[in-house]
């Protein structure tokens, strides 16, 4: 690791500012100053592309991009936040390599802790809370730098959307669910 | 009562349908016509050089996926099962979704059934343009009437809210508005083309052409990706393919060697030219995976009095070519006013919100109206489309950056479509856009248009019409392709897809496929019967 936080940032921005924001020379930039990546090499068990960290990222998102999360007991809210990272992963498992590599390269850049905190105002996923989440988030799609408008639509995107596919958040959407006449046709 | 499942029946009867998931040692598999993808183009070809008494070989990357699968009627399901990368397939930048189907039946499996024939405008475009013959309006309209009446399409007038809204609109500002044609048979305006029609109704490749091919002999191999066309002295002698898993991606390692007199390549206008990159096919000219023109979709949401339920009823019945050929072919951006349906996963990507102002929004939806334009790219210089290049697996990466001049069309584009609403009883409008919030009236909105940001991840952009990439013109220089789909270096070689249009249609493509492939591999048939 680095020791000297301030220096790694300001180092950081002038790399940033010079590259225009590619996540993938950020990578170069972060790795060279801690070494190498804490990022995971293999999928967390059970799961075909999220590693550890990222379910770690994910399970800190959910109830940040999803608040009426917050709305469900403990042991519903943890179900559906499981069900949210399935999705997420499913998703994430079907791209083609391109899209593969940079969600990776993403993932990965936030995995190295001093480059998390000064890109994301973020020390550790699950100390963050919502009000962080959302920080960072705004802050990221509130970028002049497209690359960060990027990781934040991206992260928002995958995280909603895997929520609101499951049919436990339909009800508070006003979608019914299977259109009912022709649901019970075909299922009869 | 459960409906008859199609391929089940057919399959007992006899079909010849291979999951080539299934399969565990390397073979041979040999026909007149190897036609690789089962889309729009695929399903067509298939059925008329079957007809005609030829053997024929469909291979398709993704799985058969029929009714009993899609009784669920889950939009989950649906993306993971039935579209390319679960869904979520986007422009190598990422700023670009890009919604296509992938299973038996390509995108005609998953589209939402609006069935246009090629505007004139379009056809007038490429004759004069881009050196093509044979397509003129006159010639196109038996092969149009054909596959109409193949595909029952016919006009469709009971609209859901959401496509009244635009109806509404469009008349009270005294704009073009017209009834969408819809392939469909019986339909039970479910709403759920999109995730795979439960009740066979939707006239896809699928249910149609694919099921008469196997009727009369030919071969349908599923979950097998076509790697290479081999090829020698201007003539292509085989075909490498392999066989995928369960999972549909991961390759099993089994090959299958495919042999044929002639190879069709119809994977779409992003699959295509990547497997002919892949082949390290002839291409002097540099034209091969150039111009991809994709229709740049951009959207507008609406807060209505009235409850819209726009994931219900026929998903797109309404459309307005108002702003589409005002000013020509080629002058200013034209785009055509459409309506998409609104399920609540798209719907939170379409949103593309976070926390409460997600919640607020979400729990709108059944208030929720979208009005979509899509734009009509490749006609001017400005416009030049996109490029398909190949990862380092040889997978397809899209390339494609939008101009000042479909920039100034997409700001237009909201305008319209925010007035639009506002004149059919739009309480609040918002662009779908990074820096959009809803307001109360169409001033206001009016004046927030004019200030948006026009970039990247700002605007969401989307796509679900591929096109290009292998164009067609009587010119070696500017096609991939002659008119009638032959390779211009490769003898034994057509393309049968949206790849060959040398600029988009401006119009929901599908018919625009179904006719000039229906057209060309009828002559292609009668040369290979010789």
């Amino acid at each position: 690791m680095h020791s000297d936080p301030a220096e790694a940032r300001g180092l950081l921005r002038r790399e940033f500012l010079k590259v225009g924001l590619g996540f993938s020379l950020a990578l170069t930039a972060g790795t060279a100053l801690v070494g190498c990546g804490e990022a995971a090499k293999t999928p967390a068990g059970g799961y075909a592309f999220l590693g550890p960290g990222d379910l770690e990222l994910f399970n800190a998102l959910a109830p940040a991009v999803v608040t009426e999360l917050g709305a469900f007991d403990a042991v519903k809210r943890k179900a559906l936040v499981e069900g949210v990272l399935r999705n997420v992963d499913a998703t994430c498992a079907a791209l083609d390599l391109g899209s593969r590599q940079e969600l990776r390269k993403l993932l990965d850049l936030l995995a190295i802790g001093p480059l998390r905190y000064v890109l994301t105002g973020v020390g550790a996923w699950n100390e963050a809370g919502i009000e962080k989440m959302q920080a960072f988030l705004a802050r990221w799609r509130g970028s002049r730098f497209a690359t960060l408008n990027a990781g934040g639509n991206v992260l928002v995107k995958l995280t909603s959307s895997g929520f609101y596919l499951l049919p436990e958040s339909w009800p508070s959407t006003g979608y019914p669910g299977p259109l009912e006449y022709v649901f019970k046709a075909v299922n009869s | 009562m459960a409906l008859p499942d199609i391929y089940t029946e057919g399959i007992a009867s006899g079909w010849k349908v291979i999951d080539a998931a299934k399969l565990n040692a390397p073979q041979t598999m040999q026909a007149d016509v190897a036609i690789i993808g089962s889309g729009a183009g695929g399903g067509v070809a298939a059925e008329i050089l079957a007809l005609a008494g030829l053997k024929v070989l469909l291979l398709e990357e993704g799985a058969l996926r029929t009714s009993d699968s899609f009784r669920d009627m889950d939009e989950g399901r649906a993306f993971r099962e039935l579209y390319q990368e679960a869904g979520a397939r986007a422009t190598s930048d990422g700023a670009i979704a890009v919604l296509q189907g992938r299973s038996v039946g390509g995108s005609t499996t998953v589209n939402w059934t609006s069935s246009f024939r090629t505007p004139a405008p379009t056809l007038k475009h490429w004759a004069a343009e881009w050196e093509v013959v044979g397509h003129g309006v006159e010639d196109m309209k038996p092969w149009f009437e054909q596959m109409e009446k193949r595909l029952d399409v016919t006009l469709w007038e009971a609209h859901n809210p959401n496509n009244s809204v635009l109806m509404r609109g469009c008349k009270a500002l005294g704009w073009e508005a017209h009834a969408i044609p819809r392939n469909v048979r019986g339909c039970w305006n479910s709403g759920y083309c999109g995730l795979g029609c439960p009740v066979n109704a939707k006239q896809s490749m699928l249910v149609s052409t694919i099921p008469e091919a196997l009727r009369h002999g030919a071969t349908l191999v599923h979950r097998l990706r076509v790697r290479q066309l081999q090829h020698a002295d201007g003539k292509i002698t085989g075909a490498v393919g392999e066989a995928l898993r369960d999972d549909g991606r991961t390759p099993s390692g089994t090959l299958v060697t495919i042999k044929a007199r002639h190879f069709i390549a119809a994977g779409g206008a992003i699959n295509t030219p990547a497997l002919l990159l892949r082949s390290q096919l002839p291409d002097p000219h540099k034209r091969l995976g150039q111009r991809t023109l994709i229709h740049p979709v951009v959207l507008s949401l609406a807060q209505m009095p009235e409850r819209i339920d726009p994931f219900y009823g026929a998903p797109q019945s309404t459309a307005s070519d108002h702003f589409q050929w005002k000013d020509g072919a080629t002058g200013p951006m034209g785009y055509k006013l459409e309506v998409p349906p609104i399920f609540p996963g798209i719907g939170a990507g379409v949103l593309n919100a976070f926390g409460d102002n997600l919640r607020k929004e979400m729990s709108a939806l059944a208030h929720t109206n979208a009005v979509l334009a899509l734009l009509r790219d490749g006609f001017v210089e400005q416009s030049p489309g996109g490029s398909v290049r190949l990862a380092d697996d040889g997978s397809p990466l899209l390339d494609y950056d939008l101009s000042d001049y479909v920039w100034e069309g997409v700001r237009r584009a909201y305008l319209s479509m925010a007035e639009l609403q506002f004149a059919a009883g739009a309480k609040q409008v918002r662009a779908a856009h990074l820096d959009a919030r809803y307001l109360g009236n169409w001033n206001d909105t009016r004046k927030a248009i004019a200030e948006l940001p026009l970039r990247k991840f700002r605007a969401s952009l989307f796509t679900a019409h591929l096109m290009g990439g292998c164009a067609m013109s009587e010119n070696p220089k500017r096609g991939v392709v002659d008119s009638g789909g032959r390779h211009h270096q490769v003898a034994n070689l057509s393309v049968m897809d949206g790849s060959v249009f040398p600029t988009s249609i401006g119009a929901n493509p599908q018919l625009s496929i179904y006719g000039l492939v229906a057209q060309n591999a009828t002559v292609l048939a009668k040369a290979l019967r010789g």
